[in-house]
């Protein structure tokens, strides 16, 4: 069952496992440059608005509802990162998380499928990955997800299918069996490391495009298919509204706009580096790397969608050994 | 020992195995409190904090606030009034509920509707 609690999507599975509960919130963070060049990990600035869908149903297009699930308000080009944590005081329950833009599996590039794939693995797994910022298109390297209005055909489903039908995120999560984990956590502990408002309002869906590069590793399924739940998954259909209309939609305000990474990188704020040494990084989507970034496709079309694309000089990066904690500090105020 | 006090200690120094910013003094520092009170706090030399002080250090140490607030024999005072407003019916619902399991209580609990899609 999915629940939602401060912005958070509570993942709670109590027929597999006592233990088996994540949460999935999406942090708001600013706009790397989509230069070409390969940024490292921008910081969080808080949780974006969460709400449920339900409670906006004579506010929203009809198809918006047929969803169900949640909304979340988002400037157009600004970005996210999507932020996993396991129970942070027990041994963390692993999960298999899939994430998807537009019904496209954002570590293939593939058309949304049902369950979970290891060749090549639609999935990331959690604690082993704490963050997701992007498409994976090449080894230790994400495009970041960047909103842009669908219909333009700047997003990676437009791109890819031609159609814009969906927009939003999808995510489903599936538990480990409660039998290997019990045999993990008591390898664990002995010793062992593993690890009311009119329709007549124009609401335009909005859909996750590829922005500039990151360096991120997403890794391999340390544990092989075999270790999950499939007969036990939750998802959640995520609907980005324009921040442009969340007060219509819901009567608050939406989040400021971040800075830009220009500026933030002027005033000596930190940027981010992982690294997880024990780890393989999975080696990224052909399909994935061979999209037209938001800046590039909007020279093509002659126009300007990216405003704040200046290159960041980046001045300090703080580097983030992997530990045994799930939850991993990665936030700044500006 | 209050179990309050040795709880947040344990939860503290676990987090300050791997992270240093979970020192004492800095989470003191973070939450706004001096150093000296929240050791005093840890040891259960004195009552546990305020509601606000309790709601800030479970939110540095990634932890419920509910569950922290329960250890300190507190209730949150949006709890407190949600139970104001229908105190009968509420000490009602909660006495039903006393036995039933976990599982069961979710049910309770509202869902994140899915749909087509």
């Amino acid at each position: 069952m999915i629940t939602l609690q401060e912005d958070r999507l509570e993942f709670r599975f109590p027929e597999v496992h006592e233990e088996a509960q994540c949460s999935i919130s999406f942090q708001r963070t600013l706009r790397i440059p989509d230069d070409e060049k390969d940024y490292p990990l921008p910081p969080g600035f808080g949780k974006f608005p969460l709400r449920h869908l339900d409670d906006y149903a004579g506010r929203i297009p009809e198809k918006w509802v047929e969803r169900g699930g949640v909304i979340m308000p988002m400037f157009q080009s600004e970005a996210l990162w999507i932020h996993f944590q396991s129970n942070a005081y027990c041994d963390a329950y692993p999960f298999a998380i899939k994430v998807a833009t537009g019904k496209i599996d954002a570590i293939t590039g593939e058309r949304w499928r049902e369950g979970l794939h290891s060749d090549p693995q639609d999935y990331v797994v959690i604690p082993t990955q704490p963050w997701l910022d992007g498409y994976c298109v090449e080894r230790g390297v994400i495009r970041q997800f960047v909103a842009m209005p669908l219909g333009e055909g700047y997003t990676v489903e437009e791109q890819i299918t031609g159609e814009s039908e969906y927009g939003g995120i999808q995510i489903v999560a599936y538990p480990m069996k409660a039998e290997i984990y019990e045999e993990m956590r008591r390898s664990l502990r002995d010793g062992w490391t593993v690890f009311d408002f009119c329709r007549a309002i124009p609401m335009p869906d909005m859909g996750l495009a590829p922005g500039g590069r990151m360096k991120q590793e997403i890794y391999v399924d340390p544990y092989g298919l075999e270790a999950w739940d499939q007969e036990h998954s939750s998802r959640c259909f995520v609907t980005i509204a324009n921040s442009l209309t969340w007060r219509a939609i819901t009567g608050e305000s939406p989040p400021t706009i971040p800075p830009t990474a220009a500026d933030y990188s002027k005033a000596c704020l930190p940027w981010f580096d992982y690294y997880d040494g024990d780890e393989k990084p999975s080696k990224g989507s052909k399909i994935l790397a061979g999209l037209a970034s938001v800046a590039e496709l909007s020279k093509k079309k002659g126009q300007a969608v990216l405003p704040e694309n200046k290159s960041a000089d980046i001045k300090t990066v703080i580097n983030i050994q992997k530990k045994h904690s799930p939850n991993q500090v990665r936030e700044s105020t500006f | 020992m209050s179990t309050f006090g040795s709880y947040v200690r344990e939860v503290r120094e676990k987090r300050r195995e791997t992270d240093r910013r979970y020192s004492l003094r800095q989470v003191a520092i973070r939450i706004g409190v001096e150093p000296a009170y929240l050791s005093k706090v840890e040891r259960g030399d004195v009552a546990p904090p305020s509601e606000a002080t309790i709601v800030r250090l479970a939110r540095d140490l990634e932890e419920d606030p509910d569950v922290l607030l329960a250890l300190a024999g507190k209730i949150s005072s949006d709890l407190q009034a949600i139970i104001r407003k229908r105190p009968k019916l509420f000490a009602q619902l909660l006495r039903e509920l006393k036995k039933v399991p976990d599982h069961a209580i979710l049910h309770v609990v509202r869902e994140v509707r899915d749909g087509n899609w």
